[in-house]
């Protein structure tokens, strides 16, 4: 098995995810101090403000952060200080969408990873506990949003009255196709299924609506189900919906979502796939609208690891990476035809993407490069955007103008990624090696094992505690079984569990060369060859050679 | 939810006071820097720091770090040789390659101007006059030539091997010795003939020294070497009569020397005339890091020997390369007279009488007279194990030899009949109870006769391999395990166990270099698979060789391996083995 001693290991040296743990204190501290209880600091002017709601919400999102920089302390400190200081039921306009990635996501992984935090938690837990409860009470905020007659959420809701009468129907894609791996894992844990029906209710909607050629939009009127604004592409106001799709199918085991995901695919090569760059095109015609990259488009490498398709997503990890090589960040609109960044969209507001496919993609083949992304990204953001009071977002790249704010993703996403990257022993990474046991009251359960999948905040949920909170015989038999061998076999030697429903994530990408990954597929696929969709394919004999930038065309 | 709002009431109220109060103060603690205003905090930016030192003062290297690019011309004119480094200061490869320029700087500082530019920021002329894809770009001038641009790894000793090329693109030889070593380089050689007597610089000298600046623009490697000649008589010794001539050397193929006639006599051309006819031998890859084809287009050439040793490009000597070498020679060495015919047409009859002989002469060196007079048509088996337990292969070399003069028309065939290879297997087979008796270390040949041709007979060469000695790692592991006869044939395509054709070629290289040197000998000939052979430093690509199988960590990073990237498959040579000529 390849264990932590991946041939990289010498190479993500400790100094630097060091590095990362001062940036992340550094932002933090001054958060605490200058900005708290607003939602986000201002760096510049080294005070807060609030931004998409008013709850405190760079503490929710960076909550979980400090639980993987192992600071056991603040993540219980913090959790009180929320539960005491947080509420849902105020006068405010809040985003449908970033309420539920930023705040559902945040309360629900970091009640998820309480156990680990060694906070006393209660009897029913994880079916149960203050987190869960705060996460359900944003949630249901949101629900009113799904009431329209496609099923299709507005994007901005009341938290106090709903709806505002006159809110406009216009959603971006994305606010309606990212709520299924929150919403699933609510409805799993507090066995309340509305959750995971309206976000699933949504997401069929979309698959409806889609154009002939198989690609949709990026706006849509909810109520009439017309395609308001018709480009398609991967980035800004689609990006989490395919993300959500293949997020969703891994957690949830779930074929349809998975094969929605290859169907958009295909029809995302084919249209508007150019040199490994992926452009905007319109949506019925599949013509070319806007040959431009998105910083935001940078995730996509990531989850093509997800699904195994490592050289493809290693090519167009390349083409990413010499855009931040000529500026030191990703622009938010990058002119892949001019080579420079396009008109009022030359900002870096520190986004993760680009780190996040590094980390994914990391796990699965430890090349060097994407190390080397690491570095230069530690690099750029301490020269350029370090203030005294934080990290500001980049203005402008073509000179380094640096703007008053820093966004709340940059603790919860940016950060937290670069810290993995570099900590190849994070109990993230977990591979199923070890794992706790629980006692609830549905009976014993397997947590902690790994495969964690991260919702688009950066927010990890357990998959395997989806599995907790409900009775079905079938599933606690299988799980008894699980434990009866396992305990049987640990009197003799060390025993590795690995079940299907428990990989996700790096898993799923993991080495080809791994022997007992490979091992793992054939008993799967000979088991239930219906798995087939949700495993991975086996790699090319040239993606050995893959590493340090060299790419293999297809051997056809 | 009552009691959670009185809390939150209060908070609310400190608000307003604690904005506007925050702002003022703030706005007064920065207001020289960041240039607030009060009532729009929103709107506050900042711009980006101003640039500070990049080198430290001490440092050997001029740090223009506000971009003076104006000044950094003029400082041209201060030496002969100029190394530019333009960097950004955000950049985390030009923070790893400055380190790497000042080693470099200050071994090098007494003859080499270093001038280190940030080309970053925005209000200097470097960023207003060039514009760069990435960072650092390292520049080079000798005199008026330039720029070149230096383009290989960002390592002190492959920066300074090139800096001290561009400052001697030429090299001197003096003498014949001096020639036969320039020649007996892998890497191809390029010399060119200029009598100093008359007229302070012969006609054409600056070109070629153009042209051998040129070179090092098109080709960052460095590869191809220049030298000069000024005595006649060593010009002779590769037949170059008159001043002005230039000449390519080549080990397999026929030597060049550049059509005057035929192209004008620029440096571009003389260039461009090396590249296109240069030999590779041995070819070093050096991935720079980026999106890269290069490996993608070598191995679809064919199967690949890929050689891992530590490199140090700044050594004189390098006697594990020169040991490569002289397998590359001869495993490319063909039959002469076929090699020799397709490129004379290329140089013109008036200049090629002496031409075999210099070929000859090069390769005096090396050459121990190869009996290649036959050509004989040989082929490897393992043999199947008599001995479960023992750890032990016995691998034999069958070699179909044909008498000479009986049947003609067959001395020609290139490569062995599978019919015959078959043949001689089945009689050999016969035979094999000869050598299992015998199981040692030593080779044992013996010579028998064909059952089905009284006009060939067969050389039978076998030695036990110790088992651990072949460590094939591939796809299909499962052929090698099986302890069958494993035989290769070169003439039939449609070979099912696709795999086994290399084993061939790989165990020609294990039996000892003294006695089947003969068999690896024009081996690039004689079969119809052609083995290229590439090398990488160790000390920079060694995770290829990890993903070959080589050990991480292993303190002496020698490795070799092929790999067919057609067939899938790849075989490496066990690391406990030193990497020396006979064992490859």
């Amino acid at each position: 098995v390849r264990g932590p001693a991946g041939p990289g290991l010498s190479a993500p040296c400790l100094c630097r995810r060091e590095r990362v743990r001062a940036m992340f204190y550094h932002a933090y501290e001054h958060y605490l101090e200058s900005a708290f209880p607003y939602d986000e600091l201002r760096p510049l002017t080294c005070d807060g403000q609030d931004t998409w709601g008013s709850f405190s919400l760079t503490l929710i999102d960076a909550l979980d952060t400090l639980l993987i920089l192992g600071n056991v302390s603040e993540f219980q400190r913090v959790v009180n200080v929320l539960q005491d200081g947080v509420d849902f039921d105020i006068d405010v306009n809040a985003s449908v969408f970033e309420t539920n990635i930023r705040v559902v996501g945040g309360l629900l992984s970091a009640h998820l990873l309480s156990r680990k935090a060694g906070l006393e938690v209660e009897a029913g837990w994880p079916c149960s506990g203050p987190l869960l409860r705060m996460a359900e009470e944003a949630a249901r905020k949101l629900l009113p949003a799904f009431q329209t007659p496609t099923g299709m959420p507005y994007g901005t809701v009341n938290l106090l009255h709903g709806v505002n009468p006159g809110e406009t129907p216009v959603t971006c894609t994305a606010g309606i196709g990212t709520f299924i791996v929150e919403f699933a894992t609510l409805s799993h844990l507090t066995g309340d299924p509305v959750f995971e029906d309206v976000a699933r209710k949504a997401l069929k909607a979309l698959w409806k609506n889609r154009s002939d050629i198989g690609l949709v939009g990026n706006h849509i009127d909810v109520v009439t189900a017309k395609w308001v604004a018709q480009d398609a592409g991967i980035g800004a106001g689609v990006d989490s919906y395919f993300e959500y799709l293949v997020k969703g199918a891994i957690l949830l085991q779930d074929k349809e979502l998975m094969s929605m995901f290859l169907e958009y695919n295909k029809a995302i090569k084919n249209y508007t796939k150019f040199d490994d760059w992926y452009l905007w095109v319109q949506m019925y015609k599949g013509t070319v609208s806007m040959p431009v990259f998105q910083s935001l488009e940078a995730y996509w490498p990531g989850l093509q690891s997800l699904i195994g398709d490592v050289d493809n997503a290693m090519r167009t990890f390349l083409n990413y990476y010499t855009v931040w090589k000529q500026f030191g960040g990703l622009p938010e609109f990058y002119n892949i035809p001019q080579g420079y960044t396009v008109d009022k969209r030359e900002g870096y507001p520190l986004r993760p993407e680009l780190i996040e496919s590094a980390m994914y993609l990391y796990r699965a083949t430890r090349d060097p490069t994407l190390l080397e992304l690491g570095r230069d990204a530690v690099e750029s953001i301490e020269k350029i955007s370090k203030v005294d009071c934080g990290f500001a977002t980049i203005k402008d790249l073509r000179d380094h103008r640096l703007d008053n704010r820093m966004e709340s993703f940059f603790l919860a996403e940016t950060i937290k990624y670069l810290y993995l990257l570099f900590d190849p022993d994070n109990f993230i990474h977990n591979d199923g090696s070890d794992f706790d046991v629980v006692v609830t009251p549905f009976g014993e359960c397997v947590l902690s094992a790994g495969g964690y999948i991260f919702n688009t905040e950066a927010h990890p949920i357990d998959p395997a505690a989806l599995h907790c909170c409900r009775k079905r015989k079938q599933e606690q038999w299988e799980v008894e079984d699980l434990m009866r061998e396992f305990y049987s076999r640990k009197k003799s030697k060390k025993f590795t569990l690995k079940r299907a429903p428990d990989r996700g994530e790096g898993e799923n990408a993991k080495d080809p060369e791994d022997a007992s990954s490979e091992k793992a597929g054939e008993k799967r696929n000979s088991k239930k060859s219906s798995h087939s969709l949700l495993s991975c394919p086996s790699q090319s004999f040239n993606s050995k050679l893959a590493v340090l930038g060299q790419v293999f065309l297809d051997n056809t | 939810a009552a009691p959670r709002l009185r809390p939150r009431a209060a908070l609310m109220a400190r608000r307003p006071e604690l904005l506007c109060g925050a702002a003022i103060l703030l706005g007064c603690a920065f207001l020289v820097a960041l240039k607030v205003t009060c009532s729009r905090a929103k709107d506050v930016t900042m711009p980006a720091k101003l640039p500070v030192n990049f080198f430290s003062t001490r440092s050997p290297v001029i740090d223009l770090f506000r971009g003076q690019l104006d000044y950094a011309d003029q400082l041209r004119q201060d030496s002969e040789i100029v190394l530019y480094f333009f960097y950004a200061p955000w950049c985390g490869q030009s923070i790893a390659a400055r380190e790497e320029i000042e080693h470099v700087a200050s071994r090098l500082s007494d003859q080499v101007l270093f001038v280190a530019v940030n080309c970053w920021w925005n209000q200097g002329k470097c960023r207003k006059q060039k514009h760069f894809f990435y960072f650092p770009v390292i520049h080079l001038y000798h005199r008026s030539f330039g720029p070149i641009e230096y383009k290989g790894p960002m390592s002190a000793v492959y920066i300074e091997k090139f800096v001290r090329r561009v400052m001697t693109p030429l090299l001197y030889i003096s003498s014949r010795s001096k020639l036969l070593d320039f020649l007996s380089n892998y890497e191809p050689g390029v010399v060119g003939f200029f009598e100093f007597n008359a007229s302070p610089q012969p006609p054409g000298y600056l070109t070629f020294f153009t042209s051998a600046l040129h070179s090092l623009k098109k080709d960052y490697l460095g590869t191809i070497r220049f030298g000069v000649v000024t005595d006649k008589r060593v010009a002779e010794e590769i037949s170059l009569v008159h001043s002005g001539s230039v000449y390519l050397h080549r080990h397999a193929n026929t030597s060049l020397i550049y059509p005057k006639d035929i192209m004008n006599f620029t440096a571009e051309n003389i260039c461009k005339w090396a590249l296109e006819n240069r030999e590779m031998l041995i070819r070093w890859l050096r991935p720079h890091g980026g999106k890269s084809l290069l490996l993608n287009n070598e191995l679809k050439k064919g199967p690949a020997l890929l050689i891992f040793i530590p490199y140090n490009p700044l050594e004189e000597i390098h006697p594990l390369l020169d040991e490569i070498t002289k397998v590359a020679l001869e495993y490319h060495k063909c039959n002469k007279s076929q090699a020799a015919e397709p490129d004379l047409q290329h140089v013109g009859d008036s200049d090629s009488p002496a031409f075999d002989s210099s070929v000859t002469d090069a390769h005096a060196k090396f050459s121990e007279t190869f009996p290649i007079a036959k050509s004989p048509c040989c082929n490897t088996v393992v043999l199947p194990q008599w001995h479960s337990i023992s750890r032990t292969h016995n691998v034999c070399e069958l070699c179909v030899n044909q008498t000479l003069g009986v049947k003609p028309n067959k001395v020609h065939v290139p490569h062995c009949n599978f019919l015959e290879i078959e043949a001689a297997l089945d009689s050999f087979y016969l035979q094999e109870h000869t050598f299992f008796q015998v199981i040692s270390n030593t080779i044992e040949c013996s010579n028998f006769l064909s059952f089905y041709s009284p006009f060939s007979y067969y050389t039978a060469c076998c030695r036990t391999v110790n088992r651990h000695f072949l460590s094939f790692i591939s796809s299909e592991k499962t052929i090698f395990q099986t302890p069958k006869v494993a035989f290769s044939s070169h003439g039939k395509k449609d070979n099912t166990q696709f795999s086994i054709p290399h084993i061939e070629d790989r165990n020609c290289f294990i039996p000892d270099l003294n006695i089947s040197s003969t068999n690896i000998t024009g081996l690039s000939c004689r079969t119809n698979k052609t083995l290229n052979l590439y090398l990488l430093d160790s000390n920079l690509f060694w995770i290829y060789a990890e993903r070959l199988g080589a050990s991480r960590s292993t303190h002496l990073k020698e490795f070799a391996a092929i790999v067919d990237l057609k067939e899938e498959v790849h075989y490496v040579l066990d690391q406990n083995q030193s990497l020396v000529g006979p064992t490859l």
